[in-house]
């Protein structure tokens, strides 16, 4: 990578991390917004991860929410029936996560599934998932969800000290991205994202690189979606629903830009802000969400990222 | 035993009728579409409307049925051209996106403005006996309707010309263009009838359980895999698959229970896809 | 004879990277006219620019005077212009008497007399009639994908490389069934790499190279150019 782009993206990094360190300063000391911050840090979080698996390398995973609430679920389940520190059980929903994220990436590319049907396999996980902890209901209190208010990290507990831990995960995610995006990786993953075909043909393994993309980015998904369970102080299917998770994520990722740097922050902050100024409207809120979809879909594919872009005329990470 | 073999079937050929319209746009669209269950949905709680309105119930039933073919004939001429002006994998892509996002606006709007609304049907007589085993008459109507609608289907893909022109399409776009035919405007007429379909089998849900809004989102997600088990691309494979799912979920429901069965499923729709991704029964369309 | 379809100076382009560039031709009404030329050379660029598959970044193609290149295939192919690809884009799953129907879709007039011209024509065909399209051998493709376009009662019918991967034999066979055709006065535009059938049979011909006309003339003249021997018919 040239030292251009390099030092673009740490300007970036560093750009991100002063602006939103200097949000809670903004909220007047109001709990309820500061809440609202974090959760936008946390959603942030799982459109990096998602922008690894499809911004980059084109695997559609529809079971983002199953995945994080895998690692969560597992995590929360542990410290709760065999009394172990959350520090300890967290790493195991990261590796859970991580492996089916990893498994399904692999039979999808060794069997050489297209888009859609990793979609659809992806979102019968989700199915199995929810039905999953509907029936367990012993160990996961099926619909009615877990506490899990004191279980976690203290870290978590709530307040400004879990905005800046928060934030300085999404920093490290963003760090990570930058390091994979930089390396030989990225450069991989460009040419699978541009011409799968031709990048085999070029001598690239694109199974190797696929799988690595789609085990980082569920690795990603395991860590927020135990940080997500442990500061939200509450667990149940529908915390890590389709509707709650994934369609944020895409709604995020397509505002702010699939494949960039800043698109997950940009998007993350214009959602957040969109989302409470839609609250007022109630249960119409879905119905915004999908005409915003819809509209972006078919004119602003791009996201903000790629209109700075051009406006600007400067090469936005 | 036969009692439950009948109950699977009937359950079976439900399911593929929810899921033959997914299928249909598949095939010749090129599109998933995955605001199915809103389709179907909409064709329910509009029945459920012109019930309301004092209409003759077979009359508020076609309505009903008419009603979602309207918007799936909406559909196709506004949100979908993007997608139509792209092709394969984007058009995939983007066809997915444009119905996801249509489902959650139908969804959100139906919730606020009709949230109690549900469509529930009763026949006249609730069961009737043949022999020793007694059938409920919501079952045997819906074998009915849906071994018919399934019979016009195949007459009209495989006896009249336009049926040809579709199954043309369906089989290679650029070969029914080097004949002439304009694949937009049969595509129009396909999503208009696959919409049709999908509120036929809300409509018919009507008479087994009360359909409301938020069946929407499991319509779609059972109709994807019993289209995706039985080959994207083949409605016989649709035909097949539904029954034999219904029919599996029948025995299995009763011997292990309901709960473990659906798991089953979704894992088989799952392995089936990573084992054999055209499908169980990808046949000649 | 008047000009049945005149391509002027048209300019085809795939992903900025212009494949036909200034090339004009005509082929007038009962003509039939080769375009010879390397693989690659654009032969079938041009030959759908001139269907209407695809569009053109420079100039115009008309027929019969009018212009078509800003036209839908479909409409085209309805005016009389009918492109049998290389490809030969056949429906597999459907009968060759499916497939050949199908190819009626857009035109007028009795279909039954049409489909007993073609069958006639091709006898082979009638003998597999009720057989998958899928399931028959490159030779008999071939002659349903020319059947299929002859079924729309074509004016001009662009054939694109037909003879690719087919026996001598059935090159032959099939070389006198297009002059049968030719005599009931069909247009033809051919495009081919076998060069000695097309130069022989056509009136004129074009010769294409890096999506330039490099040459033209009468298809007898050609035959004996030097040039011409060298390049594309193995004479020393």
């Amino acid at each position: 990578m040239t030292p251009i782009r390099l030092a673009a993206d740490r300007v970036a990094i560093a750009a991100i991390t002063v602006v939103l360190a200097l949000v809670p300063l903004t909220l007047g000391g109001s709990d309820h917004y500061l809440r609202i911050a974090t959760l936008m840090l946390i959603y942030m979080a799982y459109a990096v991860a998602f922008n690894i698996i499809f911004g980059h390398t084109r695997q559609l995973f529809l079971c983002l929410g199953a995945l994080a609430g895998s690692s969560a679920y597992l995590s929360v389940v542990l410290v709760i029936r065999l009394s172990l520190s959350p520090w300890a059980t967290i790493p195991l929903g990261i590796v859970l996560a991580a492996l089916l994220g990893g498994a399904f990436s692999y039979v999808s590319v060794r069997r050489g599934l297209g888009v859609i049907f990793v979609g659809i396999v992806t979102l019968v996980f989700s199915m199995i998932f929810h039905n999953l902890i509907l029936g367990l209901r012993d160990w996961t209190n099926g619909e009615t969800g877990i506490e899990t208010k004191g279980l976690g990290p203290a870290v978590l507990g709530g307040g400004p000290t879990s905005y800046y831990a928060i934030l300085a995960f999404l920093v490290l995610s963003l760090v990570v991205y930058h390091l994979l995006m930089r390396s030989r990786a990225g450069t991989a993953f460009q040419a699978i994202a541009d011409d799968e075909f031709a990048a085999e043909l070029a001598g690239i393994d694109v199974t190797t690189y696929k799988v690595l993309a789609a085990t980082v980015g569920s690795a990603l998904l395991g860590a927020v979606g135990a940080i997500h369970a442990y500061y939200g102080g509450f667990i149940s299917p529908t915390v890590y629903a389709l509707g709650s998770v994934d369609i944020v994520v895409l709604v995020t990722l397509l505002l702010g830009g699939m494949g960039t740097l800043l698109g997950p922050v940009l998007g993350g902050i214009v959602f957040t802000v969109l989302d409470e100024a839609v609250r007022p409207l109630g249960r119409l809120n879905v119905m915004v969400y999908g005409i915003l979809i819809v509209v972006l879909v078919v004119t602003f594919r791009h996201g903000l990222v790629a209109m700075l872009r051009k406006r600007l005329k400067i090469p936005l990470p | 035993m036969i009692a439950i073999l009948l109950d699977g079937i009937v359950q079976g050929l439900q399911l593929s009728l929810m899921a033959v319209g997914i299928t249909l746009i598949f095939g010749l669209g090129g599109v998933l579409n995955l605001a199915h269950g809103q389709l179907a949905v909409l064709g329910g709680i509009s029945t459920a409307l012109f019930l309301g309105e004092g209409a003759h119930p077979v009359w508020a039933c076609v309505l009903g049925v008419l009603t979602s073919g309207v918007f799936g004939l909406i559909m196709d001429r506004t949100l979908l051209v993007p997608a139509y002006r792209c092709a394969g994998e984007e058009r995939l892509l983007l066809g997915l996106l444009i119905t996801l996002g249509l489902s959650f606006v139908v969804n959100g709007f139906l919730d606020v403005r009709y949230p109690s609304v549900a469509l529930t049907l009763r026949l006249p007589t609730p069961s009737f006996s043949v022999g020793d085993i007694t059938i409920r008459t919501a079952s045997a109507a819906v074998a009915l309707i849906a071994v018919v609608t399934f019979a016009l289907l195949f007459a009209f893909l495989k006896g009249t010309l336009l049926g040809k022109v579709v199954r043309s399409i369906m089989q290679n776009e650029v070969g029914a263009a080097l004949c002439g035919i304009n694949p937009a405007r049969i595509r129009t007429l396909i999503v208009a009838l696959s919409a049709m379909m999908a509120g036929l089998a809300g409509v018919v849900q009507g008479l087994f359980s009360s359909l409301g809004t938020e069946l929407g989102n499991e319509f779609t997600s059972f109709a994807l895999i019993v289209a995706v088990i039985g080959g994207v691309r083949s409605i016989n494979g649709t035909l097949a698959a539904g029954v034999l799912l219904g029919i599996v979920n029948a025995f299995a429901s009763y011997y292990i229970g309901a709960y473990l069965t659906l798991l089953i499923l979704l894992a088989t729709a799952a392995g089936t896809i990573l084992v054999r991704p055209q499908g169980l029964f990808a046949f000649r369309t | 004879m008047s000009v049945l379809v005149g391509v002027a100076e048209i300019e085809v382009a795939y992903a900025d990277i212009a494949v036909v560039r200034g090339v004009s031709l005509e082929v007038h009404e009962g003509e039939s006219v080769a375009v010879i030329g390397p693989n690659g050379a654009g032969k079938t660029t041009l030959f759908k620019a001139i269907a209407g598959m695809l569009g053109l970044r420079g100039g115009s193609i008309r027929y019969q005077g009018e212009r078509i290149d800003r036209r839908r295939h479909y409409e085209i192919v309805r005016r009389g212009v009918v492109y049998v690809p290389a490809e030969r884009e056949l429906f597999p799953q459907m009968t060759v008497l499916e497939n050949l129907e199908l190819g009626a879709y857009a035109s007028y007039g009795s279909r039954a007399e049409r489909l007993k011209f073609v069958l006639e024509l091709f006898p082979r065909l009638l003998e597999r009639r009720k057989q998958l399209a899928g399931t028959l051998s490159g030779g008999e493709q071939q002659m349903l994908a020319i059947g299929r376009g002859l079924m729309a009662r074509p004016r001009i019918l662009l054939l694109d490389e037909p003879s690719t991967g087919l026996a001598p034999f059935f090159v032959r066979e099939m070389y006198r069934q297009f002059a049968r055709l030719k005599r009931e006065g069909l247009t033809i535009l051919l495009a081919e790499q076998q060069v000695p059938h097309a130069l022989s049979f056509t009136d004129r011909a074009y010769v294409l190279e890096n999506g330039r006309i490099r040459l033209s003339g009468k298809s007898s003249e050609l035959l004996g150019d030097p040039e011409i021997q060298r390049s594309y018919l193995g004479v020393a």
